[in-house]
């Protein structure tokens, strides 16, 4: 026999059991809903956050590189003018140096070809004087053949030689 | 046709017999779904490319979430399980009339064991925030002589919550048997000089279907709804933020 409850009646057993099934629906919600999702939603934003940071110091070490290697790179760019400067100030001196030196040499040349001439030039006139005396005392004797004194003989030989000596 | 309670399936034999009826037999079935539901959004979630399913139950949390946030505000979040368990519980119950089971809250003891849970927590917060001597005050505001229509007042909520839902959905359990005597009755009327045919109540094929889209889908949400924002905007006057002097 179909036994039924009223349309409108008060019965505590089914308040009961509707109460107990709320309280298994609320932890099976939060135990199987609620829970797993704000948790996923929390590790998400931490990850999100680590993100963001990882993004940031990734830029912040690009600009720091960037910034190392501007340096590096005008500092290597200083460094090659100097270098430069330097070749280029240096082989003027080096060139300065050479022909200088050049110049001293030469001069030193000319200077010692110059004594050399002298030297030749005196020894030269030395020789004439020696014999040309000779050649004029023989000359004299011969074309005057007159006895000339010992005394006159050696004045004439002076006066020639020094005329002679005078005049080169 | 006879309009009546839910079918007392069988009793179980201590405490003086207890009833195990439609209505409570529906609500296992409702809370076997929804474990199941819950169990299927729940597991495999991943912080990065959500699937489809995820995607689901994130959403649904979310809109919860901002519901009960917005009504009752950030300090009664701990209520977001309750009002998922009311809405889910309400709404499933109600949409049962679809396949052809007594819909659990169409059983007033449903309904008054959802206001019941209402009215107690309106009254817990009541004396915990304002002192159980507060709370008696409360009665007598703004003058003692209002003791009685405050009174009437606070019984007033809890009757009319458990009143409204059940009695949406009663009706419409009430209204579909006597849609379907009609048309039976229709049926024989216009078809019924048939010999064979006659005797089948063809009528009744189709047109119920409209009426259920109505009283089993809209009103089973729309009930849910308003149970659950009643819930949430009393219990959340009950209960309102810490002032912020701190």
């Amino acid at each position: 026999m179909e036994r039924f409850q009223e349309f409108v009646a008060i019965a505590p057993w089914t308040m009961i059991f509707t109460w107990v099934n709320l309280l298994i629906l609320v932890l099976v919600m939060k135990k199987l809903l609620f829970k797993p999702v704000m948790n996923m939603f929390a590790q998400r934003e931490q990850e999100v956050g680590s993100m963001y940071e990882k993004a940031e110091t990734a830029q912040k070490n690009a600009e720091e590189m960037e910034s190392e290697y501007t340096e590096k790179l005008s500092a290597a760019k200083e460094e090659a003018s100097r270098i430069m400067k330097d070749a280029t100030h240096e082989a003027t001196l080096r060139g300065e140096q050479i022909v200088s030196e050049a110049q001293q040499k030469a001069s030193a040349i000319v200077t010692k070809a110059q004594k050399e001439i002298e030297r030749e030039k005196e020894a030269a006139v030395k020789e004439i004087k020696e014999d040309i005396a000779s050649i004029a005392v023989d000359i004299a004797g011969k074309v005057i053949e007159k006895d000339l004194t010992a005394k006159d003989h050696e004045r004439l030989l002076e006066e020639f030689i020094e005329s002679s000596g005078e005049e080169k | 046709m006879n309009v009546r309670g839910p079918k007392i399936l069988f009793e179980i034999p201590v405490l003086g017999g207890i009833p195990i009826t439609e209505t409570i037999l529906n609500g296992w079935i409702v809370v076997a779904v929804v474990t199941i539901f819950c169990f299927i959004l729940g597991r495999n979630l991943s912080t990065r490319n959500p699937s489809k399913r995820q995607m689901l139950a994130e959403k649904a949390v979310t809109m919860l979430r901002d519901l009960v946030k917005t009504t009752m505000g950030e300090h009664n979040l701990f209520f977001l399980p309750y009002v998922g368990a009311l809405f889910s519980y309400s709404i499933l119950s109600s949409m049962m009339g679809i396949f052809g089971l007594r819909a659990p809250t169409g059983d007033i003891n449903t309904t008054v064991a959802f206001a019941l849970i209402a009215f107690f927590l309106i009254q817990f917060y009541g004396i915990k925030n304002n002192g159980l001597g507060g709370w008696l005050k409360g009665f007598i505001e703004p003058v003692p002589f209002m003791l009685p229509l405050n009174l009437v007042g606070e019984l007033a909520n809890p009757i009319s919550m458990a009143f409204r839902h059940f009695g949406n959905i009663a009706s419409g359990i009430v209204i579909t048997i006597l849609i379907y005597g009609a048309l039976a009755g229709l049926s024989r009327i216009v078809l019924g000089w048939i010999p064979v045919i006659g005797s089948i109540p063809f009528l009744q094929v189709g047109i119920p279907a409209f009426l259920s889209l109505y009283f089993d889908l809209f009103s089973s949400f729309l009930q849910a709804y308003i149970i659950s924002m009643l819930t949430m905007v009393y219990v959340g006057n009950a209960n309102e933020a810490p002032s912020v002097s701190e």
